[in-house]
């Protein structure tokens, strides 16, 4: 009986989530509420979780709860600690939670509600759960080795290598974009510019509190951080109505680069306690508050998508960023569908912490399930909005025009009504001085986000505060990735450049810091300032240059786990990982031809390059502007350049890949697995972390 | 009633300790008990000591996605 009730439980959970995703997918005319995409993505993932996952835990990975995992074996208190399910879940999700899945579905918004929803739904359950929950997997069984560790045991030391410099290509072009997403979202803004330079202080005084004051009390330093932090939004609207202050704060997409630049600089060469892991605080809460309180919002609120399902920029031609559907959404959303730099997170802390094994299901896919959950809201809050007001923001004013009424006039005669006043009354209702032009998906989000918050809470008149809140909220957010991710860049130079010169391996020793600081910094500062400098507003290269690298790890993740699967004898089952593999590696070798060879110059790096000198040798271009141009065309080619050796890298180790299987299928070489020795575990099957801690806490008088 | 009260106490208990392990407030402590499991380890860091070098683990590695 009970069988049959959870049966038809679940049979009604899949049939109202196909219906509710037949009715975004087939729906033409009035608009659609917001609530059919909630209930298509939740249902869709319950099955998901409830069936797929279900089916990779036991066929394909055959998931083993009487192995001891490598909290329990190597039980250390500082990088093995094993821990309770739900806090390792909540670790692990924050940890893959970026801001990729809220500002990638809000620039794929161009195309309309349709395709980015679909991927974000199918992407994640098929790629990006898969991808996460596989390689944690591995990961697990070889001790919590990472990535390029387990490419270089199971596919060949070449493909170690080239999953090592994938990582960092991918961390450099990802640093580059996602500081050139926070300088337009400060550009012009005062108000935001004040709010996040104020973290500053506030981050440092929180460093020092937890240093020396009260030692890894990080629950009431972050409560005392977030008081400040909330204090200084509030603040930053009497710094704007001042004009003098709104003077010092108000910068230009040069300035905020230098200083992002300079900010980076320092946080990757101060102690690790004074700035960059008290900024971490200071996010954590607020990230976790934000998102629950957007999904909260958009549930309340109930908007009505007005987004169309497709737009007319299917066919490429899109003023956000250019190229078509095919592959270019599925490039621009790659956290929230399937996102390579997870790899890293599931081969990095959570594998040390795990209690047994069949938990890696719940945290690998079911986090990365939730990720894409913050996906489909981020791409509710952007669709919500009027689609004229949509473009307004997120076109660049080479395209669109940077008048109020030349870019109204502009989306009108795309079929996407809009009025010039709206946007200054827009602008006016959440503090700006402009919307306009504001590439990079941040303040498109934080005003949907603020639409939605302040129909919650306050109304128009707090529409501003909310507004800056989300602002605050993501440049805080990508702020966090800059820092951290700087690090460890810097870290992987340390590694890189001790095979040359052994002295720079020294992460204590200053000349070698401050060396390997700068070359990383300087690096994404170069994609940062070329962003900045670019007339098409820098998003329309770069988020599909950090696409492509992103979804090329994701590639070489699934490589690896295929290899690991093919030696664990699971060949009847491998077309879990070769499936998404195959579709990451057309969609990254398709894109990445379009970026470097398309004859249209707003996709092609190449064809962009020699049009400008075209313009240059017809005169068409003054002579003013001249200089500005070579440097234009220079970046570019760089550009192109870039994206040839990530193709290579990938393609080089899919022929590494490709010789380790057809030896092993041939039956021509040995399938060596490198899995830690089996170990059976001491701890009961019930065991959830929790005993554990309390028996022994009691022993050093805890509770 | 005394029962709900009782249900609601341990949930809120069980929610803080969750919430203090995952944030890091309760590192220390689980690396103290871990310490007194390995009998004969070698030197106990202090509370300033142990928090600097879990920041300094933390960060030397990949522990934020984009």
């Amino acid at each position: 009986m009970k069988r049959v009730l959870k049966f038809v439980v679940w049979l009604a959970v899949a049939l109202l989530g196909a219906g509710a995703l037949g009715a975004i997918a087939i729906h033409r005319g009035e608009p659609l509420n917001a609530m059919w995409f909630v209930v298509a993505a939740l249902c869709c993932y319950l099955v998901a979780f409830r069936l797929y996952s279900a089916f990779v835990a036991a066929k394909v990975l055959a998931l083993d709860d009487t192995r001891a995992t490598p909290a329990e074996r190597h039980d250390d208190g500082r990088d093995f600690v094993p821990t309770n399910k739900w806090v390792l879940f909540g670790h692990h999700f924050a940890a893959i939670a970026g801001p990729g899945p809220l500002v990638g579905p809000t620039l794929a918004a161009q195309f309309g509600y349709l395709p980015g929803t679909l991927w974000l739904i199918v992407g994640a359950a098929f790629g990006g759960c898969v991808q996460d929950f596989v390689i944690l997997f591995c990961s697990i069984r070889r001790d919590g080795k990472s990535l390029g560790q387990m490419a270089r045991e199971e596919v060949s030391k070449r493909g170690g290598f080239i999953a090592q410099l994938a990582v960092l290509a991918i961390i450099i072009i990802l640093l580059g974009v996602i500081a050139l997403v926070v300088v337009n979202a400060l550009k012009a803004s005062p108000w935001a510019t004040f709010t996040i330079s104020m973290t500053l202080p506030i981050a440092l005084l929180l460093g020092v509190y937890l240093r020396f004051l009260r030692p890894g009390r990080v629950v009431e330093a972050s409560v005392i951080g977030l008081a400040f932090v909330l204090f200084v939004v509030v603040a930053g609207r009497w710094v704007a109505e001042s004009p003098s202050w709104a003077h010092v704060f108000t910068l230009g997409g040069v300035s905020l680069a230098i200083a992002i630049i300079i900010y980076g600089y320092i946080a990757s060469v101060l102690p690790v306690w004074l700035l960059l892991a008290p900024r971490d605080y200071l996010i954590a809460f607020i990230k976790a508050g934000a998102i629950f309180s957007l999904a909260a919002g958009i549930l309340f609120v109930r908007p009505d998508v007005l987004m169309p399902p497709l737009t007319r920029f299917v066919d490429g031609t899109g003023p956000v960023f250019a190229g078509k559907i095919f592959p270019f959404c599925f490039i621009t959303i790659a956290c929230g569908a399937i996102s390579g730099f997870h790899s890293l997170i599931s081969s990095g802390t959570t594998p040390k912490m795990i209690l047994r094994e069949s938990q890696a299901r719940f945290i690998g896919y079911g986090a990365m399930l939730l990720e894409s959950f913050v996906g489909v809201m981020a791409m509710v809050a952007a669709c919500a909005m009027t689609p004229g007001v949509y473009f307004a923001i997120n076109s660049p004013a080479g395209i669109v025009g940077s008048t109020p009424d030349a870019v109204a006039a502009m989306t009108t005669s795309w079929g996407y009504p809009l009025a010039g006043q709206t946007m200054v009354d827009m602008a006016h209702a959440v503090g700006e001085q402009t919307l306009l032009n504001r590439t990079g998906g941040a303040p498109s989000l934080a005003v949907g986000m603020a639409q939605i918050f302040s129909s919650t809470i306050g109304g128009g008149r707090l529409l501003g505060i909310w507004y800056h809140f989300a602002i605050m909220f993501e440049a805080l957010f990508v702020l966090t990735v800059l820092d951290a991710g700087t690090r460890v860049g810097r870290f992987m130079i340390h590694e890189m450049g001790g095979r040359l010169w052994k002295p720079l391996a020294r992460t204590n020793w200053l000349p070698a810091v401050l060396l390997c600081s700068a070359v990383i910094v300087g690096s994404w500062g170069y994609f940062l300032y070329q962003g900045v400098i670019d007339p098409l507003g820098g998003i329309n290269s770069l988020w599909p240059l950090f696409g492509i690298a992103n979804q090329l790890l994701a590639a070489v993740a699934l490589v690896v786990a295929t290899t690991i699967l093919m030696k664990m004898g699971r060949l009847q089952w491998i077309w879990v990982t070769v499936v998404p593999m195959v579709v990451l590696i057309v969609i990254t070798l398709t894109s990445s031809y379009q970026k470097i060879f398309s004859p249209n110059p707003r996709i092609g790096f190449l064809s962009n390059a020699n049009d400008l000198a075209t313009q240059i040798a017809n005169g068409v271009i003054p002579a003013a502007k001249v200089a500005d141009t070579h440097r234009l065309m220079f970046n570019l080619r760089l550009d192109a350049v870039v994206t040839s050796i990530l193709v290579l890298m990938i393609v080089l180790l899919i022929v590494e890949a490709l010789g380790q299987w057809y030896g092993i299928l041939s039956r021509r070489s040995e399938a060596v697995l490198h899995e830690s020795p089996y170990i059976a575990t001491r701890w009961a099957p019930d065991f959830s972390g929790a005993g554990h801690s309390a028996v022994v806490g009691d022993a050093v008088g805890d509770d | 009633m005394r029962k709900a009260a009782k249900r609601t106490k341990c949930f809120l208990r069980r929610f803080w300790h969750g919430l203090r392990e995952w944030c890091g407030d309760a590192a220390y402590e689980s690396y103290l008990r871990s310490k007194a499991r390995r009998i004969g380890s070698c030197h106990t860091l202090s509370q300033a000591e142990f928090y600097v070098d879990q920041l300094n683990r933390r960060y030397s590695r990949p522990n934020r996605c984009c």
